[in-house]
C-alpha cells in the first residue's frame, strides 16, 4: 500500500513526538510498504491558527496515497478519503487546560471564539476519519468529552524492544527523559533527602529550560546529595540507555499529567524493571499497577521516598515486579504487530 | 450590548407588532435598544405600537449614523412593503446587520425601490441574479397580479437583501437555499413570535341564527389580495350544499371596491352566504376570530416567510385550513388541516364539510394548535436567537478575517476571481462553517 | 545555524532534486550547522489546485529556523526573513514550457488566472529573498529572460569525490549516467564499430525503457561488437560507478544540449580523467577544452571513432589531458563546502 504519514513538525525539536511516526515508517517499510513521511510547521499562536488549518486542508494526497495516517494536530485536517487518525493530543490549551496558568492568553470573547472554531473544525475533521486511535484512554476520554467522538486506544511501542534486557540490580532508580519543570525531577532530588536506606538516584537527559536545569544542580548541592544523586545532563544515546536499563534497580516517571505512559516506563517495563510513579502522572497509570508493576505514591517526596526505600530493600519484590512489567506490556498487546494490524485494517 | 432596532411601527403593521414583542425581550435580556422606524416619512403621524424604549426616524441621518457606529448589534425586520420598510433599504447598503426576513417574495419592496435608484440600475441589478431575459420581462407586466405571479417564481429579488446582510433570520426553513447563495454569513430558522392580545379576553358573542340553524362561520382576516384564495373558499362553498346550507364566509380586512364587488358576486351567482365587513379595529377583529369555527389562511403562491395571520389564529385556538406548501407544510399536521393546491377545491370542499359534521374535532384541533403556537412562536426566544447570532457574527468574522488574508493575498497576486480556482480554495474550507 | 532546507514533494517519488537536498543537509550539518528537509507535497493537476497549493506554503509559520534554503515552485514561497533560493527550476509549465506549448496551463480564463499569479507569486518570492543562486547557467538565463532578476550560477557538487579517486586505466572508454536517446549512447556504439580493433566500450547506468536497453543491444549484436563493448544496464551503486570511471583510460558523455556540467562530467574531472564529449552537448562543454583536457567531436559514429582511438593509444598523452581536466575541475571550486558557504553568505 502507499501510505502517507503526516505530522505536524517544529524544526530541530526531535524526540517525544517524532518517534512515534519515524517508528512506525520504519515498521511499515519492514512490512513492505511504500511510505512517504510528511511533516508540515505549525505553530500554537491562536490568531494563526485558522491560516494553518486552512494550509493543512489544501494538501492533496488523494490522488497519490492509499491511505494517510494523522498524528499531531492539525495533521488530521488533511482531506483523504481513507484517513485514519492516531490522535497523540489536542491543543490542549483550547481544551482541557484552557482553565490553568498555561493558557497564555486572555480568557476573553476573541479567544472564546476561536476555541469555538477550533473545536468544531478539530471535530469534523475528526469524524472524516475512517478510524481513530488514540494513545491512551486518557486522550480518549478528552475525545469524547470534547469532540464526541468514540476512538480506539492504540499503544505506541518502542522501536526494537529486544533491545532492553535486564542484566542486573544495582543500587540506582534512575530517570532518563527530558529535563523539564513539569517532568519534576525536582521533587525526586528533593524525595532523596528523606530516604533512609543507601538508594541511590540517577537524572539522565537535557533540557531547553535552563534555569530548572541549573535548579536540580543547585538543589542536589544545597540538599547536600552529590555522593547519592547523579545528574547526567547529557543526550543520552539509544546503546547508554540500553545499558542504564539494564543495570538499574527500578526507574522512575512522575510527569504531572501526561497524556501517555511515556516511552521511557515502556523501556524500563521491556528490561524487566519496575517504575515508580505518582498518582497524578496522568497515562502512566494506566500501565503502571500499584504494587503489581511498580509503584504508585502520592506527588511529595516523603511518599516518594519511602516507595524509594521499599524498592531497595525488598529486592524479590522488586525483581518479581520487573517480570510483571514485561508481562504487562504483552496484556496490553503493545506491539508494532498490533499496531500495524489496527492502522492497515 | 447596544442594539439598534430599523422596523416599522405602525400599529397597522404586523412586523411592526412583532417588533413591540420583541424589543422588550431584547430590553428585559438587560440590552440598550434604540428603535429606528422605517416608515416613509407620510406615515410618522399614524398611530404606532408602543415602545417603551427610544424611537428615533431613519431620516435623522446624523443620529442615526452615530447610534450605529455605537452599537454593538443593528438589526433589520424587512417585509415585502416598500412604505414601510424604506427605511432599511436606506440604511442597510452602509450599515450591514441581522436582517429579520419576513417576506420571502420581496418583489413589491423592489419594484418602487427600483423607480428611485433608477430603471437601468434595477435592470442590471436583476440581470446579475437572474439572467438578462429575466431582468428584461421583470418590468413588463400589465398589473400587480401578473407580475407577482412572474416574479415569484423567477425573479422573487430574495438574493437582493440577503446579500447585503451580514446574517438573516427566516421564519420558515422553505426558501433557505436562496438565502445561502447570497448571504456569506449566519442562517437561522427561528419561528415568527406573534400574540393573540386578546384570547383571554370574552367574547361578544353573537351566534348568527339563520334557518333555525346556527351558522358555521369560515373567517379570513387581513389585507384583501389575490393570493389569499377567497374565490377558491367561495367556490369550494358553492359545490357543497351543505356547505352552502348552514356556512358563513367572513372576509375582515382592508378591501378595495373593485375586488369587493366582484367577490359579491361570485358570492351570489353560486348561492354563498358570505359578508365583507372591510377594515376593523383590533378588538373587534379579535371578537371575529373568536366568533369564527374555522379560519381559511390559504396563500398562493407563498410570498411569506411564515405567515402571522395563521399563527395568530392558531393562538387563538382555531382551526386553520393552509395549503399544504412552505412554512404551512412544516407546521404538524394534527395543529392544522392541509389541502393540496392541485385539488384546492375538492380539498377545501372535504374539510369544510368535516368540520361542519364534527365541530368536536375542529374544536379539538384548535386546542392542540394552540398548544403548539403558544410553545412554539415565542419572543423571547426570538430574542435570545438575535443575540445569538451577534455570537455566530463575532464567530464568522474571524474566519472572515482569515480568509481575508488569503484573498488579499490572491489580489496581490493579480486574481480576478476566476471561479474554478476559487472553488478549489474554498471547497475544503466548508470545515470552518 | 539553524537551516531548513525547503523542497517539493510529490508524494512517493524520489529524483535528482530529492538527493540533492539529502546531501545539502548532509553537508550543512558536516559544516557544523542544524539542518533538516522540509518536504512540501505539491501536485500540479488538476491546474487550478496550484493556487490553493501556493496559499497553503504562504500560510506555513516557521519557527526555530535560521536560515531558509528553498529549492523550487511553490516551495519557495515560504515565508522566512532569511531566505536564499537555490533555484532548481522554476514551475516550467508557466515559462519556456508555456512558450512551446508543452504546458499543463489551458489556454482559457482559468489558465490565465493561474499564469498571472504564479508570475506575481514568483516576483513576490524572488524579491523577498536575500540572494538567488540556480544551479545551472540555463535557468539562470530563464529567470533573468522571464522574471528579469539576476541570480549566481552555483552548480550542484559531486556528493562523493572520494569515490573517484582515479587509478590505472584498464583500457576502455567508461559511458556512464542515464541510457535513452537524448544522451545517445548508440552514437558511441556505432562509433566503435569504426574505431580500431583494440578500442573497448563500456556503457554502464539505468535504460529510461526497456527499448533504450534493446536499442544498444541490437547495435551490438549488428555490428559483432560483444566481444569489445560490455553493457552494464541498471543502477549502479556509487562504489560500482566509481570503479567503472576510475579504471577507465577516459570518460564519454555526449548528450544533446545538456542544462549543465553534468555528473558524469564531474565524474571523470574528479579522478583524473579525460573527457569525451559532443560540440552540441551544451553545459558539459564546460569542462572539455579540445585535446586539452578531453575531446570535442562532432555527434556522428566517423567523427567520435577518431576520438576514441585517441583516447586508447598514448598514454602519456592521455593521463597528463586527465589532469588537466581535473585541474580545470577544481578551479571552478565546485564543492560542497564552498557552496554552503556561498549559500549561507
Amino acid at each position: 500500500m502507499k501510505i502517507a504519514i503526516c505530522s505536524s513538525f517544529v524544526p530541530f525539536i526531535k524526540g517525544g513526538a517524532r518517534n512515534i511516526v519515524e517508528w512506525l515508517q520504519d515498521e511499515l517499510v519492514a512490512a513492505g510498504h511504500q511510505v512517504e513521511r510528511i511533516y508540515l510547521p505549525q505553530v500554537d499562536i491562536p490568531d494563526l491558527l485558522l491560516p494553518q488549518m486552512a494550509a493543512y486542508r489544501w494538501i492533496d494526497l488523494a490522488s497519490s496515497a492509499d491511505r494517510v495516517i494523522c498524528f499531531r494536530p492539525p495533521a488530521h485536517v488533511i482531506p483523504h478519503p481513507h484517513k485514519i487518525v492516531w490522535f497523540i493530543h489536542h491543543i490542549r490549551v483550547f481544551y482541557d487546560l484552557w482553565d490553568s496558568p498555561y493558557r497564555g492568553f486572555p480568557d476573553d470573547e476573541k479567544h472564546r471564539h476561536i476555541r469555538a472554531i477550533l473545536h468544531h473544525a478539530d471535530t469534523t475533521a475528526i469524524k472524516e476519519a475512517k478510524r481513530v486511535f488514540t494513545n491512551s484512554q486518557i486522550v480518549s476520554d478528552r475525545l469524547r468529552q470534547f469532540n464526541e467522538v468514540d476512538s480506539e486506544v492504540l499503544y505506541p511501542p518502542i522501536i526494537k524492544p529486544e533491545r532492553f534486557h535486564c542484566q542486573h540490580f544495582n543500587d540506582e532508580i534512575v530517570y532518563v527523559c527530558r529535563v523539564e519543570h513539569h517532568k519534576r525531577q525536582h521533587l525526586l532530588v528533593q524525595a532523596m533527602k528523606y530516604t533512609r536506606t543507601n538508594v541511590k538516584l540517577r537524572l539522565c537527559g537535557v533540557g531547553v529550560n535552563q534555569s530548572y536545569i541549573k535548579e536540580i544542580e543547585e538543589m542536589i548541592q544545597t540538599l547536600k546529595l552529590a555522593n547519592r544523586v547523579f545528574f547526567d545532563n547529557l543526550w543520552i544515546s539509544e546503546e547508554q540507555k540500553v545499558q542504564i536499563f539494564s543495570e538499574c534497580l527500578a526507574a522512575a516517571y512522575i510527569p504531572l499529567d501526561e497524556d501517555s505512559y511515556g516511552y521511557p516506563s515502556l523501556e524500563a517495563s521491556h528490561a524487566s524493571k519496575p517504575i515508580l510513579t505518582t498518582k497524578d502522572a496522568g497515562g502512566v497509570l494506566e500501565l503502571i499497577k500499584h504494587n503489581y508493576n511498580g509503584l504508585v505514591c502520592d506527588p511529595d517526596p516523603k511518599a516518594l521516598a519511602e516507595a524509594m526505600d521499599q524498592l531497595f530493600t525488598d529486592r524479590e519484590k522488586t525483581r518479581k515486579m520487573g517480570l510483571n512489567a514485561t508481562q504487562r506490556i504483552t496484556d496490553l498487546n503493545i506491539s508494532w504487530k498490533r499496531v500495524l494490524e489496527r492502522l492497515l485494517a | 450590548m447596544k442594539i439598534v432596532f430599523f422596523t416599522p411601527v405602525l400599529k397597522v403593521s404586523a412586523i411592526g407588532r412583532v417588533s413591540s414583542l420583541v424589543v422588550p425581550q431584547l430590553l428585559k435580556l438587560g440590552h440598550e435598544v434604540v428603535v429606528v422606524r422605517t416608515e416613509d416619512p407620510g406615515f410618522f403621524e399614524k398611530p404606532i405600537h408602543p415602545f417603551s424604549c427610544r424611537v428615533i426616524f431613519w431620516t435623522n441621518e446624523e443620529q442615526v449614523l452615530q447610534l450605529a457606529t455605537q452599537a454593538d448589534l443593528l438589526v433589520y425586520q424587512i417585509g415585502d412593503h416598500y412604505p414601510y420598510h424604506r427605511g432599511c433599504l436606506e440604511w442597510l447598503p452602509a450599515l450591514p446587520g441581522v436582517v429579520s426576513l419576513h417576506d420571502n417574495f420581496l418583489g413589491n419592496l423592489f419594484f418602487p425601490w427600483a423607480e428611485k435608484i433608477g430603471r437601468a440600475c434595477a435592470i442590471e441589478q436583476i440581470c446579475t441574479l437572474y439572467g438578462s431575459e429575466v431582468a428584461r420581462r421583470f418590468f413588463d407586466h400589465a398589473d400587480a397580479a401578473s407580475f407577482i405571479s412572474y416574479a415569484s417564481e423567477f425573479a422573487p429579488m430574495t438574493e437582493w437583501v440577503a446579500s447585503m446582510a451580514s446574517a438573516v433570520i427566516i421564519h420558515s426553513g422553505w426558501s433557505i437555499d436562496r438565502i445561502k447563495t447570497a448571504c456569506v454569513g449566519p442562517i437561522e430558522v427561528v419561528p415568527l413570535p406573534y400574540d393573540a392580545p386578546y384570547a383571554s379576553y370574552a367574547t361578544n358573542s353573537r351566534r348568527q341564527i339563520m334557518d333555525g340553524r346556527r351558522r358555521v362561520i369560515a373567517l379570513t382576516i387581513g389585507h384583501v389580495n389575490a393570493n389569499k384564495r377567497y374565490t377558491s373558499v367561495i367556490k369550494a362553498i358553492g359545490m357543497s350544499p351543505l356547505l352552502r346550507s348552514c356556512l358563513t364566509y367572513r372576509i375582515v380586512g382592508a378591501i378595495e371596491p373593485p375586488i369587493k364587488k366582484d367577490l359579491q358576486a361570485l358570492a351570489k351567482e353560486l348561492n354563498v352566504e358570505m359578508v365583507i365587513t372591510g377594515e376593523v379595529d383590533d378588538r373587534t377583529l379579535a371578537d371575529e376570530i373568536q366568533q369564527a369555527d374555522v379560519m381559511c389562511c390559504l396563500r398562493w403562491p407563498v410570498l411569506e416567510a411564515a405567515s402571522a395571520s395563521t399563527i395568530e389564529a392558531m393562538l387563538y385556538g382555531k382551526p386553520a385550513i393552509v395549503i399544504d406548501t412552505g412554512f404551512y407544510h412544516e407546521l404538524p399536521d394534527d395543529c392544522v388541516l392541509k389541502v393540496a393546491i392541485k385539488s384546492e377545491l375538492t380539498d377545501l370542499q372535504r374539510v369544510l364539510e368535516y368540520l361542519v359534521d364534527s365541530p368536536d374535532e375542529g374544536i379539538a384541533i384548535g386546542k392542540l394548535a394552540s398548544q403548539y403556537a403558544h410553545k412554539t412562536f415565542r419572543p423571547d426566544y426570538y430574542a435570545t436567537r438575535i443575540i445569538a447570532m451577534k455570537q455566530r457574527l463575532d464567530r464568522s468574522q474571524l474566519i472572515l478575517n482569515a480568509a481575508q488574508v488569503f484573498s488579499d493575498q490572491l489580489k496581490n497576486w493579480g486574481a480576478k476571481g476566476d471561479p474554478e480556482i476559487l472553488a478549489s480554495i474554498t471547497a475544503p474550507l466548508t470545515l470552518f462553517k | 545555524m539553524k537551516v531548513l532546507v525547503v523542497n517539493n514533494m510529490a508524494p512517493f517519488i524520489w529524483g535528482g532534486a530529492e538527493e540533492l537536498a539529502v546531501h545539502l543537509e548532509r553537508n550543512l550539518i558536516i559544516a557544523g550547522h542544524d539542518a533538516e528537509v522540509l518536504r512540501i507535497p505539491f501536485q500540479w493537476e488538476p491546474v487550478q489546485s496550484i493556487a490553493s497549493q501556493m496559499l497553503m506554503v504562504r500560510a506555513f509559520e516557521l519557527w526555530n529556523v535560521d536560515h531558509v534554503i528553498a529549492l523550487k515552485f511553490p516551495a519557495y514561497l515560504i515565508r522566512h526573513p532569511n531566505k536564499t533560493l537555490w533555484l532548481l527550476h522554476q514551475y516550467r509549465q508557466a515559462y519556456d514550457l508555456f512558450d512551446t506549448g508543452q504546458t499543463n496551463i489551458p489556454d482559457d480564463a482559468t489558465g490565465k488566472e493561474i499564469h498571472t499569479i504564479i508570475r506575481a507569486a514568483d516576483h513576490e518570492a524572488f524579491t523577498e529573498s536575500r540572494k538567488i543562486f540556480t544551479n545551472s547557467d540555463i535557468t539562470k538565463q530563464r529567470l533573468k529572460k522571464y522574471n528579469g532578476f539576476d541570480a549566481e550560477v552555483l552548480p550542484p557538487p559531486l556528493n562523493d569525490p572520494e569515490l573517484f579517486s582515479g587509478g590505472k586505466s584498464q583500457g576502455y572508454i567508461f559511458a556512464g549516467g542515464r541510457v535513452n536517446a537524448m544522451k545517445r549512447q548508440h552514437l558511441l556504439v556505432e562509433a566503435l564499430a569504426q574505431a580500431k580493433p583494440h578500442v573497448r566500450l563500456v556503457v554502464a547506468g539505468p535504460p529510461d525503457s526497456p527499448d533504450d536497453a534493446m536499442r544498444l543491444q541490437s547495435l551490438v549484436e549488428q555490428h559483432g561488437l560483444q566481444g569489445r563493448v560490455k553493457l552494464d544496464l541498471r543502477f549502479l551503486t556509487r562504489r560500482e560507478l566509481g570503479q567503472y570511471v576510475n579504471e577507465a583510460n577516459a570518460c564519454a558523455y555526449i548528450p544533446f544540449d545538456e542544462d549543465s556540467l553534468g555528473y558524469v562530467a564531474m565524474e571523470a574531472a574528479t579522478a583524473r580523467k579525460p573527457i569525451i564529449s559532443s560540440s552540441d552537448s551544451g553545459g558539459v562543454l564546460g569542462l572539455v577544452r579540445h585535446k586539452e583536457t578531453g575531446w570535442i567531436s562532432d555527434p556522428n559514429p566517423t567523427s567520435l571513432a577518431e576520438v576514441l582511438n585517441l583516447a586508447c593509444c598514448d598514454t602519456a598523452a592521455v593521463q597528463s589531458m586527465g589532469h588537466a581536466a581535473n585541474k580545470l575541475w577544481s578551479d571552478m571550486n565546485i564543492s560542497w563546502p564552498a557552496t554552503i558557504e556561498r549559500l549561507l553568505s
